[in-house]
């Protein structure tokens, strides 16, 4: 992809018609409609917060320890999501792809807006939340859209490197979904990194060089409580805590190469 | 100085790689390249392919199934990245290598026209102007407003097949698709087609032969990826038809 072309008027349009087409058909035939993107994460934050925060006790020393959780994992689920449609959605528009010549890459951009657009909805729900609990709005809420974009630009990423390799061996789906259970464990999002450092401080702060635990506190840290311990104070060394910003870079850099580099093929390999 | 080719095609090659085991997983692969196995044997499908059309020609491209036709198609398109050769195009092409691509049987006949109209990229503002016209084609107006799914087959070609020839590109690019719905909806493309003759670039691909002579001003005859016959529709539909003589 050419830089002058990126977005275009062409792509502008072609974006914004794919995107409209995805939402509107992602609900398409269900009673509650739209409504379901509000209430499948309270459902999700239901049961968590049942189980960690009223059977297992975690959190009771975080102040506003419910929408702490729900914040958690909101963002776990906008990644989830982002990638995942991302890497089935080269697969969806097989037929497109087979048919017109338009720049696929447009294709991968429109499932992750779409996954964007969801993550604003639930962040409208978090801040209500947020507001109820006692939380109250300050300027270091304005950064929030700062780390919600360096974690889309890391999904981004990831689905375009992974997508391409998925057109081609479908493999890539069934374990980047068992990939994703793992990592799951390894960001601080149903258990407080205080839990962590407790039993090792060293494991804390490998735990924080992931961008998606980092990207986490710091939203907690700004939205929330700034008893919030994010991973640039916990981490000492000035370049390390400049580690999960280069993942990011490192990883949307690969996307964006490896699949210039396919994307050429895949109307005849998919 | 403005070229007076729409189409210029020169020396093009195109192969692609068939996979000779199941290759399409991760562990296939990796013991392919582990035995030293390639997986896959080429098909060369386009063997140097040159030829141009000047503007306003109506061409036909005829050719028994697996000559190459649609692979040349899809390669004008950019669908296809050549392996060699060189393609330029002057003004904007409208492929058509499928009626109604894109079309979703849970929108509305009016989302799909536009969401179509985006793939093929035109603005909305282009579509609006093209809409009436479209529409009034397809004679669906009472239906615009119902979603696809609730249209019959008949319907749906007639609307995507409107789309395809009220799409207005320099160059036209339709694959196995001149004729659908009834004999008078046909008459009405016919008549169409009869009108398009010396105004627009047209590029179709067909089996019946009775069209190439009808509307083509000129035709080529593809065998195993190469250009074998080039010019009067007449004398190149009677070469078509003599290679199933023998």
């Amino acid at each position: 992809m050419k830089m002058s072309e990126v977005l275009n008027r062409k792509n502008q349009i072609l974006l914004s018609e794919l995107t409209k087409t995805d939402f509107k058909l992602r609900y398409q035939g269900s009673i509650l409609g739209y409504l379901w993107a509000v209430i499948r994460p309270l459902l999700m934050f239901g049961i968590l917060y049942i189980v960690f925060a009223k059977f297992l006790r975690f959190g009771t020393d975080i102040p506003h320890y419910p929408v702490y959780l729900l914040v958690g994992i909101v963002l776990w689920n906008f990644f989830v999501e982002c990638t995942n449609q991302g890497i089935q959605s080269l697969i969806i528009r097989s037929d497109l792809m087979r048919k017109i010549a338009f720049p696929k890459w447009i294709i991968v951009l429109s499932a992750t807006t779409t996954a964007l657009i969801n993550l604003g909805i639930n962040l409208i729900i978090v801040v209500i939340f947020a507001l109820i609990s006692g939380a109250s709005f300050n300027l270091s809420w304005l950064l929030v859209p700062f780390f919600i974009f360096e974690l889309y630009l890391l999904s981004f990423g990831l689905a375009l490197f992974l997508g391409s390799i998925n057109v081609k061996y479908r493999d890539i789906q069934s374990i980047w979904e068992v990939l994703i259970q793992a990592l799951f464990y390894t960001v601080p999002i149903i258990y407080p990194l205080g839990m962590v450092t407790a039993l090792s401080g060293f494991a804390a702060k490998v735990l924080m060089l992931n961008p998606i635990a980092q990207v986490v506190q710091d939203i907690r840290f700004c939205l929330i409580t700034t008893d919030t311990m994010t991973g640039w104070v916990l981490i000492e060394n000035i370049f390390l805590k400049f580690i999960p910003l280069l993942v990011v870079v490192g990883i949307l850099i690969l996307g964006i190469k490896v699949f210039n580099k396919k994307s050429k093929y895949f109307a005849e390999e998919i | 100085m403005r070229s007076s080719y729409a189409i210029e095609v020169k020396n093009l090659k195109k192969s692609f790689k068939l996979p000779t085991e199941k290759a399409a997983g991760l562990k296939q692969a990796f013991f392919n390249t582990l035995k030293g196995v390639k997986g896959y044997t080429k098909q060369e499908v386009l063997k140097n392919i040159s030829f141009r059309v000047k503007k306003g020609e109506f061409l036909g491209i005829v050719g028994r199934n697996g000559s190459g036709k649609s692979t040349l198609l899809k390669v004008l398109s950019k669908i296809y990245v050549p392996d060699s050769g060189k393609i330029k195009i002057n003004g904007s092409l409208v492929p058509f290598i499928e009626l109604g691509v894109g079309f979703n049987p849970e929108l509305t006949g009016k989302e799909n026209v536009y969401l179509n109209g985006a793939l093929l990229g035109f603005s909305n503002a282009e579509v609006d102007k093209m809409y009436d016209e479209i529409v009034s084609f397809a004679e669906l107006e009472p239906f615009m407003n119902q979603k696809l799914k609730n249209y019959s087959s008949g319907m749906q070609i007639r609307l995507a097949f409107s789309i395809a020839i009220r799409a207005k590109g320099d160059i036209l690019i339709l694959d196995e698709v001149l004729a659908v719905g009834d004999a008078a909806f046909q008459e009405k493309c016919n008549e169409y087609f009869k009108s398009l003759k010396g105004e627009q670039t047209v590029i179709i691909v067909t089996h019946d032969m009775e069209n190439v002579k009808r509307f083509c001003s000129r035709a080529i005859l593809i065998e195993n990826g190469e250009i074998i016959k080039d010019g009067n529709p007449e004398k190149v539909a009677e070469a078509y038809l003599d290679l199933f003589k023998n």
